[in-house]
């Protein structure tokens, strides 16, 4: 038995049960949520449970019995004697090492854990295809335990499970480092695998990243390092076991951006620099090519009586004056003129639709200019996005910048990713043999596509309600991220595998989303540090509250 | 089941158990005739160096007394449960069974409260008769022995430390044989008191800086005392730093030489004051002179009657200036401050007498009563 910090106590109110125990221990012994204790129990076995609540108590019968040891409320008044007190703590049970799970008996022994025991206890030994997720620390001084957890890569980028979510507040949370950090690992992970091929059985395992840049710039510059990383971050990168280097592979995607006008908070310096080094692409859409995408323009319009959506038909099909247009101008020209009274003669789709489909389109094409274009000029590194992923490689990452573009240019460009994806991974875009087996989509502010709110017909939400539910088996892994997770549609968060759990605030946490979640560890999700998260998985047998270094990858101050 | 029963049926010649229905006795102590305050308690005499006329307060010697005089805490108690009755030869008499808990618990620091002694034991305490010649002195010795092999008790790790008889020379009615038996057991656990504060002493645990505080009086009679060399009267050396505190106590029994009664005097004294100390020659001790004296700790405004929130200490005077002049003034105010300093915190809402109860007193007896066997355990033994 490791150190020796208290004793089962079976009370009347508070029994012993399969599924948790209380322990009396010492109120000077530091132990938190999350903590691993283990008690000896019968036939030499051992129980091991994880702290939930720790409480402290004296014999006071009442706060009034406090006010009048204290002279009948003197401030002032000492005393030779403290009032006795000692902390209880319950604890779930997550294992036992002979499968006993009988009720622990009052008065066994409690004591702390060691990193052999935490591992077995947490199922966190022998974890099979294991991708490094983060940390554990557990008690305090010198019985400080740190070791490093692992996911099993099969339960959170498939075949068994798949996709993750990040909630928590903006800032505090680092989402977008954590997600980072998972896929730097799973980067590493796929290309020491890569240098291993000779050895390795499964060959075709390949994968690939699609990244979406929200906010300023930091995803621009993935594969610059980071300067200014600690010793600290350093160590607990070599005790993970993934390399301090930046990410590898790593294409950028940026708007195309006039002369008059810029569509991303990226250096144009540091732009050309990229271009030059092969490493950059400005997108734009092309009339020809992208007019089936018009439809992402109204991911967020209620369309109940699907007249915008027998205009998208009626525009996909050329049918009517669309028939042979080739740029955006002529289009928006013939779109014009269906929004004359009696300039048509289909009495399906009324004028007032018309009106309303050219408002939408017009404003959407006419505030990006730049980006509608009417053609792709290659020597100037100018691609259409489906085309960039259509040739994506194993390993690579595709970083698509969407950072300055307004809200619904952002869905739109989101939403050709995703289709964009889906459909290579349906074959429908490229018959390659050597396209990626599991292609990874980071997307942050999910709430603004897959939002419980959003319109049931928005073609986004469908998209990512396929991925959700049918991505596993083609491949297509969704790592999202949002501030309130109670936000989000049910089934896109109910077919995540894995959660991870940051800083968010009280109301939050009054959500049903929260229930399940024990009422110490909801309260804990409103301490939360930068770089801590409650991780959810199912290879887990309890939730773990994991720490994380901070990103390999240059940081820009203020984004 | 009735497996002590059944032996006692067997092993006590021309008995007969009635099986009765068996419970517990109030589980609150209450005083013998020959515990606690004795009736013949008549002060006439000043019990410590100075005279003094009226209250002394103890304010400012409360202040100075940083760090406490007490650093050992004993109590005792027992609990006792009226098991069956039976009948030997033509008459019927109870037996009662007891737990007995004695236990010192050690003040290290403020925080820091352990135990540092208990004795504890079952008993059970059945009539004289039993032995049915009277005069084999090892019979009852004989049945503790057989008693303790019987299995049952041996799984289960118990065992009686000893069997105690009632005198039943006379004819009593039943509940009187009941006290008889219930004082037996009282004897047994002050006899344990008395061994406990022996094994301090031997240990050398208990100084002028570490004194002991015994809840309760230390006025033992000699009467019940089987083995001599545990008379007061000889172990008294024991006690040179030891201080009995009582929560309960009859004012009324209490005559300072000048008016008939001192109650009205004790009740309407100020917080933190004591009394003038009284020398105290009970005629049932031989040779043994206490110091007596009353402080109130609690406001009596804050209490419920004029006598909560007041404590009886006494000291037994042991030094030949002692015996003649009383103690010494200076220590019975530095007891006394020493005393009022330990009134926090309270037991309110755990124990009625929260008032009179000192904490660290309290924390013992709670230890005490912890090591209890279950009352519905402990009857279902018989």
């Amino acid at each position: 038995m490791g150190k020796l910090i208290g004793k089962i106590a079976a009370v009347e109110k508070n029994p012993t049960t399969i599924d948790d125990f209380y322990f009396w221990t010492d109120k000077n012994i530091i132990l938190n949520p999350f903590d691993v204790v283990k008690v000896e129990h019968i036939s030499k076995s051992i129980t091991y449970g994880v702290i939930e609540e720790i409480s402290h108590i004296t014999d006071a019968a009442s706060f009034l019995s406090s006010f009048i040891s204290n002279d009948f409320g003197n401030v002032d008044s000492i005393s030779y004697t403290n009032r006795i007190g000692m902390n209880y703590v319950k604890a779930k049970v997550i294992a036992n090492s002979s499968n006993i799970y009988t009720p622990v008996h009052d008065g066994c022994k409690v004591s702390l854990a060691d990193k052999k025991d935490v591992e077995y206890a947490l199922g966190l030994s022998n974890i099979k295809n294991p991708l490094p997720c983060g940390f554990l620390e557990m008690y305090d001084g010198a019985d400080k335990i740190q070791l490093p957890v692992h996911f099993n890569s099969n339960f959170i980028i498939g075949p068994e499970g798949a996709h993750l979510n990040i909630s928590g507040i903006s800032g505090l949370a680092s989402k977008t480092s954590y997600a980072m950090f998972l896929i730097k690992a799973i980067q590493q992970t796929y290309l020491l695998k890569e240098k291993q091929k000779a050895k390795e059985r499964d060959t075709k395992d390949s994968v690939a990243f699609v990244v979406l840049n929200v906010k300023g710039r930091d995803l621009l510059a993935l594969d610059e390092k980071n300067d200014k990383l600690s010793d600290k971050d350093k160590k607990i990168y070599e005790m993970l076991n993934i390399s301090c280097n930046p990410l590898e592979n790593v294409k950028f995607l940026y708007p195309y951006s006039s002369k008059n006008e810029s569509n991303t908070y990226a250096d144009s310096e540091d732009i050309q620099e990229q271009i030059e080094m092969k490493k950059a692409f400005k997108y734009k859409y092309i009339y020809e090519n992208d007019k089936t995408k018009l439809e992402m323009m109204f991911s967020n319009i209620d369309d109940s009586s699907q007249t915008m959506e027998s205009i998208l038909t009626f525009i996909s099909n050329d049918q009517g004056k669309f028939n042979n247009i080739r740029y955006w101008n002529e289009f928006l020209e013939i779109l014009k003129e269906y929004c004359q009274k009696g300039a048509t003669s289909d009495k399906e789709i009324s004028v007032q639709s018309w009106r309303k489909f050219n408002r939408i389109v017009k404003t959407a094409i006419n505030s990006n200019k730049s980006i509608f274009a009417n053609r792709t000029d290659e020597n100037q590194s100018e691609i259409r996005i489906e085309d960039m992923i259509k040739e994506i490689k194993k390993n690579e990452i595709i970083v698509v910048d969407i950072a300055k573009l307004d809200e619904n240019m952002q869905a739109f460009v989101f939403g050709d990713v995703i289709q964009s994806i889906y459909q290579l991974k349906l074959g429908q875009l490229s018959m390659r043999e050597d396209i990626p087996q599991k292609i990874i989509v980071f997307i942050d502010e999910l709430n603004k596509y897959a939002s419980k709110d959003a319109p049931k017909d928005s073609p986004i939400l469908k998209s990512i309600i396929d991925i959700t539910e049918r991505g596993r088996s083609l491949g297509i892994i969704l790592f999202s991220a949002e501030q309130f997770k109670s936000a989000i549609h049910d089934r896109v968060k109910g077919n995540c595998s894995s959660h991870a759990y940051g800083r968010t605030n009280a109301i939050e946490i009054a959500k049903n989303d929260y229930k399940y979640i024990p009422h110490v560890y909801q309260g804990m999700m409103t301490r939360l540090k930068q770089g801590e998260y409650i991780v959810q998985n199912p290879i887990f047998s309890s939730l773990l509250n994991l720490k994380f270094p901070n990103p390999v990858y240059k940081q820009y101050k203020n984004g | 089941m009735n497996k002590i029963l059944n032996f006692f049926e067997d092993k006590i010649p021309n008995c007969k158990c009635y099986k009765t229905y068996k419970f517990c006795f109030d589980t609150k102590e209450y005083p013998t005739s020959d515990y606690n305050d004795h009736k013949d308690f008549k002060v006439r005499k000043s019990g410590e160096t100075e005279k003094h006329d009226s209250y002394i307060s103890l304010e400012k010697r409360m202040k100075s007394e940083i760090t406490s005089l007490f650093r050992f805490f004993l109590d005792g108690s027992r609990r006792t449960y009226k098991v069956d009755d039976i009948a030997i030869g033509n008459r019927v008499f109870p037996i009662i069974a007891g737990q007995i808990g004695v236990g010192c618990c050690e003040r290290v620091d403020k925080d820091t409260f352990k135990p540092i002694k208990l004795e504890n034991g079952l008993v059970v305490s059945i009539p004289e008769c039993s032995d049915k010649d009277g005069s084999d002195k090892y019979f009852f010795n004989n049945l503790l022995m057989k008693l303790n092999e019987l299995s049952f008790l041996k799984q289960k790790n118990l065992e009686f430390k000893k069997i105690l008889t009632y005198r039943d020379s006379k004819t009593y009615e039943n509940d009187q044989y009941e006290n008889l038996a219930i004082a037996k057991i009282q004897d047994e656990m002050i006899q344990q008191e008395k061994e406990v504060v022996k094994s301090l002493v031997r240990e050398k645990l208990i100084n002028q800086d570490s004194y002991l505080l015994k809840d309760g009086s230390l006025e033992y009679s000699e009467k019940g005392v089987e083995d001599k060399s545990f008379r007061l009267s000889l172990i008294k050396s024991n006690y040179q730093h030891v201080v009995g505190v009582s929560k309960s106590f009859n004012p009324e029994l209490c005559d300072d030489g000048k008016t008939k009664s001192m109650a009205k005097k004790i009740a309407e004294l100020p917080l933190y004051s004591r009394t003038p100390a009284f020398l105290l020659e009970p005629n049932i001790i031989q040779d043994v002179k206490f110091c007596v004296w009353y402080v109130r700790i609690r406001d009596i405004k804050r209490t419920i009657s004029p006598f909560d929130g007041i404590v009886k200490i006494e000291k037994i005077l042991i030094k030949d200036n002692e015996m003649r002049n009383g103690l010494e003034s200076e220590d019975v105010d530095m007891i006394s401050a020493n005393i009022c300093n330990e009134r926090n915190p309270v037991a309110y809402g755990s124990d009625k007498r929260w008032a009179n109860h000192l904490y660290p007193v309290f924390l013992t007896e709670s230890y005490i009563k912890s090591k209890y066997l279950s009352d519905i355990y402990y009857l279902n033994l018989f």
